[in-house]
């Protein structure tokens, strides 16, 4: 009882909370390194999660990061597939990767303390 | 891969991406529609083309959204608070929900009426205006004097003017003729020996000519060739369908009245329903006998004459030049019978509207004065509604008055202000706008049915209603905000903020004024509905000199195989009818009460040797008077055994005194045109019948003996099973006249027909009357909540100290009987003065009578009285603890 208040605490401690989608694309951001933007985002997420989401979606969620100072952007080259506009290319930032890695390591603790009877169903 | 990428984007829902284009923020373009593209190029190979157009289409949707917004630069500190005035508006519009409702739905009732009156108006001024060149084509009528009076206003002239007119006039580059007797039975004779037969009323015969000179269409048929050559006949599209089937009805015979064989020159698309004319065939005026002597013929005026001119003609020029043109072709004839005749002209778009009083018009036209009538009363009722929203919204003042003090203290000028409360109008009339356009788009279908009319919901989209629209909104907005705005802004911050509004003696205010104008509007509309519903009455329980009741007429038979064929198979139908049970009579005539006569002809006698005196003309057997119940009032019937009746005739009492005879009997005996070669000689005189409704005189009649002929086969039905007894008579004609159709009427129901126009001018008048009386009450109703919460304190007070319910409700509604009673006092001279102007179109007038006055008005004090009541009893019935509590 005690860990999971300490769990809770840890995240609104933070400066902001982290919502689930929020958390998957960070994710996704930081496994594609130099080859984060809008469109590869969408892929790697309908890839990985199996479901779709729009890239409306896919865009509000990378500036909420942004914002956040998770994650930053540069413009990146053009390409004739885009109708030769560049790309914003998303990179994580060393606050973002501790976040989560204090995520993980907080989700780990937790599975620790998971009661090994209940596997026994 | 088969394509490059630039090829591939070729592909694009291009509206799509120009649409992300216009919308998305320049600096954000680069990933949005980079992004998109991409995702369309792969999608495309992934998923196909339609699906990654979709998804294109989709994600261009989703995108739309203020974040992508090109940044607007006028996003100042002036267009934040105009976001805040429309934000604070929706608020006040959901808080108070009823007010809203009420106050919304008064505007609607107003508009939507204003826009049902307009599309009725536009599409009435929109009659004959699709001619190419309508501006120059005129139709050419005339003013027929006799002894120096006005006698008749005749729409159709001689066949000599057109002809005459376009040799001698040089501005007049085509004219052109329509002879209105085409009617008669029209048969083909089908391959599969089934008769095709119809009775045609809209037929005509007509110059060749006439697709030159109006704006309809031939779908087939040279426009030169189909009516040059005499037998040809032209037919509308639905004509041929009925005739003809999917057949090509080009080149095929038409047979009119059995024996004149037609050939079918060309096919043309039905007539626009706003052309007063409305033809189902056009058959050559060739084919029209004697047709040589024509131009010289000064005499038969059955012919329509219209005229195209010169770009630089005015109408008055060649009025002033047709004015006596006829005295250099008649002068003769004129100083002879004392008669004159004036020719004039009409625009052809006129011609629907501004025909009032001219004889012998096709189709239904005049009706201007209505027209402004109506017009008048759409504004009559958008005001009602506007004062309406003056009223309720000066009467939430006070609940306002708190939000307009705190403003004005942080600092809002009074300019602010009035763009606030401006904001909020225009978006009350915006709102009613659109929910009006929607109430009639789905109102029309159900009104055009239930009133028999034709509104077009497609007007709606038409450049005026929608520039009318535009300027509603403008108008409401200015109309209905600018008072409220005024008067809310006007409050003194200090004041507000104490607490302190003014008392519920306010003098005679605005306000009061508005609910003035609004009753007295209401209560000369109501008082108008009464009138027209007891005149229609009255007409209906007049005593028409006949009786018309349980009779069937057939038109009769015009299709023939020869000569005396007709008369023969007339004895054969008159002997078999006999048999047939449920027939108590038979009568033939070639005119029956409730169709317009169009014979009308000069007769002299011998009070009256110069002058022509006009008498209807009407053919009938023996049996006409007995059957139809027209009394006998001196001399004797016609009778089939005596040879000499053949040239008698009789009269109604009016033609008696029309042709100056002193009594009925002093009649008998004498002679109609005593001096000519075959004097008719008086054998009877009958009482005087309505030929037609009651919006006319009597008229003279003179009767004419034709046993053997008519235009109508009256039978006197009797006993209950008429649906056998129809049937029997059906298949009884169809044996003898296998050649005709079988058509018929029962004459009570024609007859009635004849107030359709009043019976839908009532129905409008009721919708309105009632429209505005309860946008009134929805005024009054602003007003008293108004008062009642003005005066939450007095009332207070006043039921502290021990008065009842019942007083305090009289108390308020005093102030209001003061108003309705003014306004009846405004109200009722005014429609009175417009009573007697409507009534004076008819021939028979009910009395206006008190009554109407005191029931009107008794309605009105009930309506009123009920609203006020409704309102104050709830404010007289509240705690007057609440009341006094809060200060």
């Amino acid at each position: 009882m005690f860990s999971l208040y300490l769990f809770y605490n840890s995240c609104t401690n933070m400066n902001q909370s982290l919502g689930n989608l929020e958390e998957t694309v960070l994710l996704i951001v930081a496994v594609l390194p130099d080859e984060a933007y809008g469109f590869t985002v969408s892929e790697a997420y309908y890839e990985h999660m199996k479901s779709r989401i729009s890239i409306s979606a896919i865009h509000t969620v990378l500036k909420r990061l942004e914002n956040k100072g998770l994650i930053k952007s540069k413009m990146g080259g053009a390409t004739a597939e885009r109708g030769g506009r560049r790309k914003r290319i998303f990179e994580i930032t060393t606050y973002g990767l501790s976040t989560l890695q204090e995520l993980q390591e907080n989700r780990e603790k937790l599975w620790q303390r998971m009661p090994k009877l209940n596997f026994s169903y | 891969m088969p394509n490059s990428p630039s090829q591939d984007l070729q592909h694009l829902p291009q509206w799509a991406n120009r649409f992300l284009e216009w919308y998305c923020a320049d600096e954000l373009l680069d990933e949005i529609q980079g992004d998109l593209l991409e995702a369309f190029y792969y999608r495309k190979q992934t998923l196909g083309l339609t699906k990654a157009r979709w998804w294109f289409i989709w994600d261009v949707l989703r995108f739309f959204r203020p974040s992508s917004f090109r940044k607007r630069s006028f996003n100042s500190n002036s267009s934040a608070m105009y976001k805040n005035y429309f934000l604070i508006s929706l608020r006040n519009f959901r808080k108070q929900k009823g007010y809203s409702f009420i106050n919304l739905s008064g505007l609607i009732a107003g508009i939507t009426a204003c826009l049902l009156i307009s599309l009725h108006v536009i599409k009435e001024l929109s009659y004959d205006k699709f001619h190419p060149d309508s501006d120059n084509t005129y139709r050419v009528v005339m003013d027929m004097y006799g002894g120096g009076v006005l006698k008749v206003k005749s729409a159709p002239v001689y066949p000599a003017v057109a002809p005459n007119l376009l040799e001698e006039f040089p501005e007049v580059t085509m004219a052109t003729r329509i002879l209105p007797f085409g009617e008669g039975v029209y048969s083909v004779n089908s391959e599969d020996g089934v008769p095709v037969r119809y009775n045609e009323e809209n037929a005509v015969l007509a110059d060749d000519n006439f697709f030159s000179m109006f704006g309809f269409t031939l779908i087939d048929g040279n426009i030169d060739e189909v009516l040059a050559q005499p037998k040809q006949v032209v037919l509308s599209q639905t004509t041929a369908q009925r005739y003809f089937g999917s057949d090509d009805p080009i080149g095929k015979s038409i047979f009119w009245r059995g024996t004149v064989e037609l050939v079918v020159s060309g096919v043309y698309s039905d007539f626009p329903e706003n052309s007063h004319m409305q033809f189902d065939l056009i058959v050559s005026l060739k084919t029209w006998g004697g047709n040589e002597e024509w131009p010289n013929n000064w005499g038969w005026y059955d012919f329509y004459t219209f005229v195209k001119v010169n770009d630089n003609v005015t109408q008055a020029a060649l009025d002033e030049k047709l004015a006596t043109y006829l005295d250099g072709k008649k002068a003769e004839s004129y100083e002879k019978n004392n008669t004159r005749e004036v020719l004039f002209t009409q625009k052809v778009s006129d011609i629907h509207l501004h025909s009032e009083g001219l004889g012998w018009d096709m189709g239904e036209n005049g009706g201007a004065d209505q027209i402004y009538f109506l017009s008048i009363i759409a504004v009559l009722v958008l005001v009602i509604a506007w004062v309406n929203y003056v009223n309720l919204a000066t009467a939430r003042a006070i609940k306002r008055a708190k939000e307009v003090g705190i403003r004005k203290v942080v600092g809002a000028l009074r300019s602010n202000l009035l763009a606030q409360f401006m904001v909020e109008s225009f978006l009350y009339n915006l709102l009613a706008v659109i929910l009006s356009v929607a109430l009639v788009i789905f109102l029309v279908p159900t009104i055009n049915s239930a009133m028999d009319l034709t509104l077009e919901v497609n007007l709606l989209y038409s450049a005026e209603i929608l520039a009318g629209l535009a300027l509603l909104i403008f108008l409401g907005t200015v109309f209905s905000g600018l008072y409220p705005a005024i008067v809310l802004t006007s409050f003194h911050p200090v004041q507000v903020l104490k607490g302190k509004l003014y008392s519920r003696k306010g003098g005679f205010g605005f306000r009061q004024l508005l609910v003035i104008f609004q009753f007295t509007a209401s209560i000369a509309l109501i008082l108008g509905t009464f009138l027209v519903v007891k005149q229609l009455s009255f007409m209906r329980s007049q005593e028409l000199g006949l009786n018309l009741e349980q009779t069937l007429v057939v038109r009769a038979p015009s299709s023939s195989r020869g000569e005396g064929d007709l008369t023969n198979r007339l004895k054969t139908f008159k002997d078999e009818l006999g048999r047939v049970a449920g027939i108590d009579g038979f009568t033939l005539s070639n005119a029956v009460p409730g169709i317009e006569n169009f014979s009308i002809s000069g007769f002299r006698s011998k009070h009256f040797r110069e002058d022509l005196r006009d008498l209807y003309r009407v053919r009938v057997d023996e049996n006409f008077f007995d059957q139809f119940e027209i009394g006998l009032v001196a001399g004797r019937n016609f009778n089939q055994e005596m040879k000499s009746d053949s040239s008698a005739v009789l009269l109604n009492v009016h033609a008696v005194q029309h042709l100056g005879f002193g009594s009925p009997e002093e009649a008998i005996g004498e002679k109609v045109n005593p001096d000519s070669e075959n004097p008719w000689n008086i054998i009877g005189v009958v009482e005087s019948y309505h030929q037609a409704s009651l919006k006319q005189d009597l008229d003279p009649v003179i009767f004419f003996f034709t046993p053997e002929s008519g235009n109508y086969y009256s039978l006197k039905l009797s006993g209950n099973d008429l649906r056998a007894t129809m049937a029997n008579v059906e298949s009884t004609w169809d044996a003898i006249y296998p050649d005709n159709p079988f058509d018929y009427f029962f004459l009570d129901e024609r007859f009635d027909r004849q107030y359709k126009s009043d019976e839908q001018f009532n129905a409008v008048f009721i919708g309105f009357a009632g429209l505005a009386i309860f946008v009134a009450c929805l005024g009054l109703f602003g007003l008293v909540s108004f008062t009642a919460e003005q005066a939450r304190k007095e009332i207070g007070i006043r039921k502290v100290l021990g008065a009842s319910v019942n007083k305090v409700v009289l108390l308020l509604a005093k102030d209001y009987a003061k108003l309705i009673f003014i306004a009846m006092i405004i109200a009722f001279p005014l429609a009175y003065w417009w009573m007697t102007t409507w009534l004076k179109d008819f021939a028979y007038q009910t009395s206006i009578g008190v009554g109407i006055f005191i029931f009107g008005a008794l309605i009105i004090a009930a309506v009123a009285f009920a609203t006020v009541s409704f309102k104050s009893f709830r404010a007289a019935n509240g705690n007057p603890a609440n009341a006094l509590r809060e200060e």
